[in-house]
């Protein structure tokens, strides 16, 4: 019995302190974002650039045929069950307000946390991070910031081309292929969608940014020595991303849907 | 008034299984150091501890008369700067090219990035024999020129203090006449280093003291 409970003890102290670690990492790049110091800020934001463009732009190919896929397949089935009248309220709900952002997480995490986890983990192995502070260089400022705020946004832009593209060319797909009665489905999806959905769709991007890139950097900057400890440290910081997302998917829609 | 001041400085570096005791070292302008060990690992634990990248257990480090304060990384970050640390265990940052790591502390210092390579750096590519690799990224770099990359990139910041540790690995053999010249007119300029090398003839030639080190102690010679 003594070992069952200091083995939850221990189990619970490791997993607080992680969370604390995260904690205290999320608030230290968030000082640097309200710093803004002069010097460097032409290089954080190309490197910022950087990483929008291979976490969005070249994620394009990938998310938009799982967005037709998707949007496709919900509105056959839904149409069959819901008789078309609420059609436009059910795909607005389930892909705005829930598949779209949890989707959307889950491409980032396999393309891209994946790759920051790596990089970080290689970086510090082979002393580029020594290298950047021998340079005078804070890598917070240089490595941490920059993937904050270009994951973050990434996600954003690949929430709404993920709505649009579902919505919209899974309603064309329908439309060319099929036989089946959508009536104005158009005119349902404007009528559902609110304020809130939108707001609620940028509040999501924002914490699955911080979550996901605050956890790969952990994740990537906690290897230190053995090159074998990469696919490990790889291995959790993703598990735990798509965790992280599907915790703050819940709290967000208990706080604003319920 | 020395450069850098060591008091009671105690490192415990149980990965190498080097450790020192309560050093006391003083180093000042114009010095010129090599460092004679009993191991290859003690005597680069010991450069690794002036470039400051090992966390002493206790006592302290004088930067230019100023107490180093470890409490973190970022206090540390103005001295690093002024060190020039050509070893081992430097590296290139690997996802961009060879040009862009020479230029990266101007990148980030004068804040633009549409800089282009000073003359004494582009003297340095040319006749070290890197010029036409610039654009390269550092991975497809072979070794020698990685390590004459790195060395060319630590001089050209102008350092306050050079730590070189084994110049003859790190430099092409027919390159490393002009390299020498170019340590030597630095050192004119009472540029203070601390190198490492089996050379005895480069000992003698780039060091006026020896740094003696066994079984974690100090001495100097």
């Amino acid at each position: 019995m003594d070992y069952i409970a200091g083995y939850i003890g221990r189990k619970a102290t490791s997993a607080t302190n992680h969370i604390s670690n995260l904690f205290a990492l999320t608030y230290r790049i968030f000082v640097l974002i309200f710093q803004r110091p002069k010097a460097g800020r032409a290089l954080v934001r190309r490197i910022t650039l950087e990483q929008v463009y291979f976490t969005c732009v070249q994620a394009l190919p990938i998310i938009i045929p799982i967005a037709l896929v998707f949007g496709s397949m919900l509105i056959i089935q839904f149409a069959k069950v819901s008789g078309q009248y609420d059609l436009g309220k059910t795909m607005a709900m389930l892909i705005v307000r829930e598949l779209g952002p949890v989707v959307t997480a889950l491409l980032v995490i396999i393309r891209s946390a994946t790759a920051i986890a790596l990089e970080i983990s290689y970086m510090n192995i082979f002393h580029e991070i020594d290298a950047i502070e021998m340079a005078g260089i804070d890598p917070m400022r240089i490595v941490c910031l920059p993937r904050l705020i270009g994951i973050t946004s990434a996600i954003l832009c690949l929430f709404i081309v993920f709505d649009i593209v579902a919505i919209i060319g899974g309603y064309l797909i329908v439309w060319v292929f099929t036989y089946i009665p959508m009536g104005d489905f158009m005119t349902q999806i404007g009528r559902a969608i609110t304020a809130t959905d939108i707001a609620v769709g940028i509040i999501k991007a924002i914490f699955f940014g911080i979550a996901i890139t605050v956890t790969c950097l952990k994740h990537g900057f906690s290897v230190k020595k053995l090159i074998t400890d990469i696919p490990l440290s790889i291995s959790k910081a993703s598990v735990e991303c798509f965790f992280y997302c599907l915790v703050i998917n819940v709290i967000i829609s208990i706080l604003f849907y319920l | 008034m020395p450069l850098i001041n060591l008091v009671d400085y105690t490192i415990d570096f149980p990965e190498s299984d080097c450790s020192f005791n309560k050093l006391n070292f003083a180093l000042s302008r114009s010095d010129a150091f090599a460092i004679i060990a009993d191991s290859s690992d003690r005597a680069h634990l010991f450069l690794k501890t002036l470039a400051l990248l090992v966390k002493p257990v206790s006592g302290a480090f004088y930067f230019k008369d100023k107490k180093v304060d470890f409490s973190d990384y970022r206090n540390l970050l103005s001295c690093k700067k002024k060190i020039g640390y050509i070893a081992s265990n430097s590296a290139m940052i690997g996802n961009i090219t060879v040009r862009e790591n020479l230029l990266y502390m101007r990148y980030y210092f004068e804040n633009s990035l549409s800089l282009s390579l000073d003359e004494t750096t582009k003297k340095l590519c040319k006749n070290l024999g890197i010029y036409d690799k610039l654009d390269m990224r550092p991975e497809r770099l072979g070794s020698v020129d990685l390590r004459t990359a790195i060395a060319i990139r630590e001089l050209a910041k102008s350092p306050d203090l050079l730590l070189v540790e084994r110049p003859e690995d790190f430099i092409e053999h027919s390159n490393f006449a002009f390299f020498t010249e170019v340590l030597r007119d630095m050192m004119l300029t009472k540029l203070p280093v601390v190198l490492i090398s089996y050379d005895k003839n480069f000992i003698e030639k780039f060091s006026n003291k020896k740094i003696f080190l066994k079984d974690g102690t100090l001495s100097i010679g």
